[in-house]
């Protein structure tokens, strides 16, 4: 019980943090940081586009990892683990998408374009659509666990063609663009915040599922559910 | 020495088996064969370009056409064993689950290769683009594109094949997995159509490093997919 209190009283500081620096990183990019000269306001788009690209990426990664712990250790909490990071990895590529969108139909007068790093940004959220696709097929936990985490480690196999897309097949997405040193102080705030963000949201999502899982089991020892 | 001659040999029985059962009541291979066809006549009826543009857009057809229509194969390829449980009859012999996954793989791979074989003759007839302009490096190509999408192919049909929904996600998860595969070699022959074999080698590169990728994956997580 003190145990729990204890965990309780972390889970709600980290999140008293998480939103102060979520109101700093805001008023970092709409206040602080200067105005671009040739895209205007709409370059502030970038400083969001990053950190939730980055936590894509780190999002696919984390599942992979969770998914091999979890064939090696055989312990569900790793299964969990890879499904938190595999939905948070999900909504950012999602958001990335919608960002570089919108960034896009300002740099480049389109919403869309078949560049290499947008498509192997698309592959990526298609290949997390097939791993929720996979689980949700799936009733037997050990099973649904098991074949999930392969299709994790698969989904790996993306992320050096998403980091490499712009240097191995010369598109026309910004690499590693001249920035002024406050808008590059901004930037890493915002990723700063995002992955701290994001972590919070891992550890919320990761003990909602294993309460989940527990009502589950206690559901099937009292015979409600097969 | 003699444990690999016998993997080998297990190996060889296993690709036997799956070809023997298919040359004996051909399913897949036709229907490969014919969407394959179908698939080249479709594309080509819409085109009527000059013979450059026409070079420029060869490859990214007759890849289309000869993976989609390889995915029929994948697809036959393990729920030919859910038959009066064959599967578990073979994971019941002493079989390690790396030589079933070569075998697999192979039996994807060899029917591939030979529907390439001839397709790239009908496709040279109705498009009027002579895919062999370079036979050599077409060659290196089409053997490491067919690795790569045989091994990723081979993985996904293994693990969709349980499912409920198994030939929609076969797909679903197969097309994103592949697209390396599916835009290193439509370039790679684009490279080849219009004369430029620096561009090729890249794109070739792409290729066998998917492949090498995929087929050492599938050995090392096809264990798992297989655990009853």
């Amino acid at each position: 019980m003190q145990r729990h209190a204890v965990k309780r009283s972390l889970l709600l500081a980290a999140s008293f943090c998480v939103a102060s620096l979520l109101a700093v990183c805001g008023w970092a990019i709409f206040l602080a940081a200067p105005r671009e000269i040739t895209m205007g306001d709409v370059q502030r788009i970038v400083y969001l586009h990053v950190a939730v690209a980055w936590g894509g990426l780190a999002g696919c990664v984390t599942m992979g990892v969770a998914a091999a712990a979890y064939l090696v250790r055989r312990n569900p909490v790793w299964d969990r683990w890879s499904q938190t990071a595999g939905e948070l990895g999900w909504l950012c590529t999602t958001l990335t998408l919608a960002t570089g969108s919108l960034w896009a139909h300002e740099a480049w007068n389109t919403w869309w374009t078949w560049e290499p790093r947008l498509t192997a940004s698309l592959v990526l959220w298609l290949v997390f659509a097939g791993y929720f696709l996979v689980r949700t097929s799936l009733d037997d936990p050990e099973r649904r666990a098991r074949l999930s985490a392969v299709l994790a480690i698969l989904a790996l196999a993306d992320v050096p063609l998403v980091i490499m897309a712009t240097r191995w097949f010369r598109g026309i997405h910004p690499v590693t663009p001249e920035m002024d040193p406050r808008m590059r102080l901004v930037l890493l705030t915002s990723v700063v915040t995002f992955s701290a963000l994001l972590v919070l949201l891992a550890v919320l999502r990761k003990e909602q599922l294993e309460l989940a899982a527990r009502v589950e089991s206690r559901e099937r020892a009292a015979g409600i559910i097969n | 020495m003699t444990s690999f001659t016998d993997m080998a040999r297990t190996w060889w029985w296993l690709v036997h088996k799956d070809l023997l059962r298919e040359w004996r009541a051909p399913r897949a291979w036709p229907a490969m064969l014919l969407l394959a066809l179908a698939l080249a006549m479709i594309m080509n009826v819409q085109i009527d370009l000059p013979a450059r543009q026409r070079a420029e857009l060869a490859g990214g057809m007759f890849w289309l056409a000869a993976l989609f229509a390889g995915s029929v194969s994948l697809d036959r390829s393990f729920s030919g064993e859910q038959d009066q449980a064959c599967w578990q009859g073979l994971l019941l012999y002493p079989v390690g689950p790396a030589t079933v996954f070569l075998a697999k793989l192979a039996v994807n791979f060899f029917p591939l290769c030979a529907l390439e074989i001839a397709l790239v003759p009908a496709f040279t007839i109705l498009s009027g683009v002579s895919l062999l302009a370079d036979p050599g490096r077409f060659l290196a190509t089409a053997l490491v594109a067919n690795l790569g999408f045989s091994a990723a192919g081979t993985l996904v049909s293994a693990l969709t094949t349980s499912l409920a929904q198994r030939s929609g996600l076969l797909v679903l998860l197969l097309l994103p997995l592949v697209l390396p595969v599916v835009l290193g070699a439509v370039q790679a022959t684009r490279a080849l159509l219009v004369g430029e074999p620096a561009g090729w080698w890249s794109w070739w590169q792409l290729l066998a490093c998917f492949a090498g990728v995929f087929v050492t994956l599938g050995t090392l997580v096809f264990e798992f997919i297989v655990e009853e």
